[in-house]
């Protein structure tokens, strides 16, 4: 019995012994971990910080490399291709690096969007996008842009990146050349706060970007500034089923005479009539447009997208403000649309087919036009892209540009002039 | 003759290339908002018992993320607790040429977690926002004691975290809010912490209590419950939907038809939240 007892209050004191010890060696390693954990909670705090900046800055761009080919010939046949620039030569096919875009946005707090996307090219690096977005954060509904951006049309501001063509239209880029210009936009879209699938946005421009040297484009040449408007509406039909968007937008601008020459240079109004300008002149261009897109879910979706635009354009060759497309010292009436039907097929393929037609001069038409600028496109564009993945894709795409023919505006033009081409790009974007 | 078999030849490749690319699909992927994720599982797990051919496998990752998975072709199915936006719409519109497909397929309330030692027990919609917004940083200014508030919430990829900021915030969530990894955490920190508050899903609730939600001064305070959710009484309550690029077919079409069926929709409450009917 007393060695009973014996055992049972030795097996206590060594219990009681093992559990201080365990306690004791706990408490110590608690702390040890304790420690440690500050310490790695200091270390990921500084970590934290620093990954919080670099979230606020997203990159994005891409590169469009492709092959093309010019089935472009002279009218009598001896001369095949288009001219390589600098030489007398011709070139009927070459490589070459349409795109190489990187565009840098930073988001410094909610509702201030900072953007930059330069433009890498063989021989130049040029500034494509730069301007500042301050979203309003108390309706969700407005936002002012200041800097340079895309002119606000539809052909415009849907990215070449997505775009299933391999050009813009003759009629986007004779009237908005480069797309883009400097200026503040104000936009205002009612379908986050008020589900109203209104958006309709107003630009003050400086309305001379694509148009002269590059360096003539940094700032105004001619104090006036251009205005631009354009709202949609979206509709949704049958079930969502069926979308269609459609809107309007205007583009009130001028072509100001800034120099004349000696002898002074004459200019042609839109009859036709030669005139001689004053400088500070200023003369129309003043566009209306109208533009419709429906996009429909029929076996993987398909959409018809189409614009139009008319008005009067103006141009001249003073080397500050010319327009490579609307190359002349001119004022005309001018008209153009494009229809395009895109369809998808399958997870991995569109096919997709586009009509444009631009007129330069709706006063003048046949053998009445002695100059090739004033001469009436009608375009086929042709094309079909494989997705390869989200980030890269391929497209074939064949245009062919069937211009209204006249027996006086030079030998190329008295039929259709044979100059299709074929491009077949890789894009990649990340 | 020959030239007449070639393009009869080649039309036909044409038809056969296309009607192939829409059968190929026989497994269906879904991916996107977390609080669908169980829900997800369990009507893939169940309808692959009953269809032993089919393969539909989920994952999370966050609304936005399955959204953005639809968009650029990895996933046939996205998860989201909260309405597609605009700007996601445009992108599909872009790359597949349609609006999308929106098929609500529950319900879900959110609930407002409070600590259960915490003698505050109900809000207003609008008292709420003010908290998460920081506007209102100490239980003092809502009837409670003089304590700060503390705030807990979800990544902004998460779509529960935008229904709240849409319709309860409504402008920008506090920098002092502490964002954590899925509904569970946030319920287990304010299980941890009296003077701390969260938001989730009503099915979550577990050691923590739900604040009743006034929608305003003059509403009673409601609690998320079966009943309430269905009804839509309780004010902060959101469907859970499906987003699709386009119409569905096949095992996609079959799975989501079931979904929506008596059968599918009976094992929404299993998992916590609410059916369509």
């Amino acid at each position: 019995m007393v060695s009973l007892c014996g055992i049972v209050s030795a097996q206590e004191v060594e219990k009681d012994t093992i559990k201080k010890v365990s306690l004791d060696s706990l408490a110590k390693t608690v702390n040890e971990h304790s420690e440690k954990f500050a310490g790695y909670e200091e270390k990921f705090s500084g970590l934290e910080a620093i990954v919080n900046e670099l979230s606020k800055i997203k990159v994005s761009g891409y590169i469009q490399a492709q092959y093309e080919t010019y089935d472009t010939w002279s009218s009598d046949g001896t001369v095949h291709g288009i001219p390589v620039s600098g030489s007398n030569s011709y070139e009927d096919n070459s490589f070459y690096i349409r795109r190489a875009r990187i565009k840098f946005t930073y988001k410094p707090i909610d509702g201030v969007n900072l953007v930059l996307q330069p433009n890498f090219e063989v021989h130049q690096v040029t500034m494509k996008d730069a301007y500042v977005q301050l979203n309003d954060r108390w309706l969700n509904t407005f936002s002012l842009w200041v800097g340079q951006f895309n002119r606000p049309t539809y052909e415009i501001e849907y990215s070449s990146a997505s775009r299933e063509f391999a050009e813009r239209t003759l009629m986007t880029r004779t009237l908005y050349p480069q797309e883009r210009d400097q200026g503040v936009k104000l936009e205002a879209d009612f379908v986050t706060q008020y589900n109203f699938p209104l958006k309709l946005q107003f630009a003050i421009l400086n309305g001379n970007f694509g148009q002269g040297s590059l360096s003539s484009q940094a700032k105004d040449v001619d104090n006036a500034k251009d205005f631009m408007a354009r709202g949609v509406y979206s509709l949704k039909m049958m079930n969502n089923s069926l979308g269609i968007d459609f809107g309007a937008h205007t583009y009130l601008g001028h072509t100001t005479v800034i120099a004349q020459t000696t002898p002074p240079t004459v200019f042609t109004d839109v009859n036709n009539n030669p005139f001689i300008p004053k400088v500070g002149d200023k003369f129309k261009k003043d566009l209306f447009g109208g533009e419709l897109q429906a996009y429909y879910d029929f076996l993987g979706g398909m959409s018809l997208k189409g614009e139009y635009i008319r008005g009067t354009y103006s141009g001249t060759t003073n080397t500050a403000q010319v327009n490579s497309l609307f190359n002349a010292n001119k004022i005309r009436n001018i008209e153009g649309y494009y229809i395009a039907f895109v369809k998808n097929l399958g997870k991995l393929f569109e096919a997709s087919v586009r009509y444009d037609v631009f007129d330069p001069n709706t006063k003048m038409s046949g053998d009445a036009i002695t100059n090739a600028g004033e001469l009436k496109y009608y375009n086929w564009n042709y094309a079909l892209q494989y997705f390869f993945n989200d980030n890269i894709k391929v497209m074939a795409s064949y245009l062919m540009p069937i211009n209204e023919k006249s027996q006086n505006a030079g030998a190329d033009f008295k039929s259709d002039k044979h100059d299709n081409t074929f491009t077949l790009r890789v894009q990649a974007r990340f | 003759m020959k030239t007449t078999k070639l393009k009869i030849a080649g039309v036909l490749l044409v038809i056969m290339t296309v009607g192939f690319s829409f059968t190929m699909v026989n497994k269906v992927t879904i991916k996107g908002s977390d609080t669908m994720v169980i829900l997800s599982q369990k009507w893939a797990e169940v309808y692959m018992k009953k269809n032993p051919g089919a393969s539909i496998q989920v994952t999370g990752g966050g609304s936005g993320v399955g959204l953005a998975a639809l968009i650029n072709g990895s996933t046939d199915i996205a998860n989201s607790s909260r309405p597609i936006k605009p700007a996601e719409v445009e992108k599909l519109k872009a790359r597949y040429n349609t609006l999308g497909v929106e098929i609500a397929c529950a319900k879900d309330g959110l609930s407002v977690y409070l600590n259960k030692a915490n003698p505050v027990s109900s809000l207003t919609l609008k008292q709420i926002g003010q908290i998460f917004a920081g506007k209102i940083t100490n239980w003092k200014e809502v009837g409670g004691p003089d304590a700060p508030i503390k705030l807990y919430g979800r990544e902004s990829s998460s779509g529960t975290f935008g229904f709240f900021k849409d319709n309860v915030v409504k402008t920008d969530f506090s920098p002092s809010c502490q964002t954590l990894p899925g509904t569970a955490a946030i319920v287990n920190a304010v299980k941890k912490d009296k003077f701390s508050i969260g938001y989730g899903g009503a099915a979550y609730a577990e050691g923590v209590k739900d604040c009743a939600v006034k929608k305003d001064d003059k509403s009673p305070g409601v609690l998320p419950t079966a009943t309430t959710i269905k009804n839509h009484t309780y004010p902060i309550t959101r469907y859970l939907y499906m987003y699709l690029k386009s119409r569905p077919t096949g095992e996609t079409k079959a799975f989501i038809d079931w979904v929506l069926s008596p059968e599918g929709q009976k094992l929404i409450e299993e998992v916590g939240y609410y059916p369509l009917k």
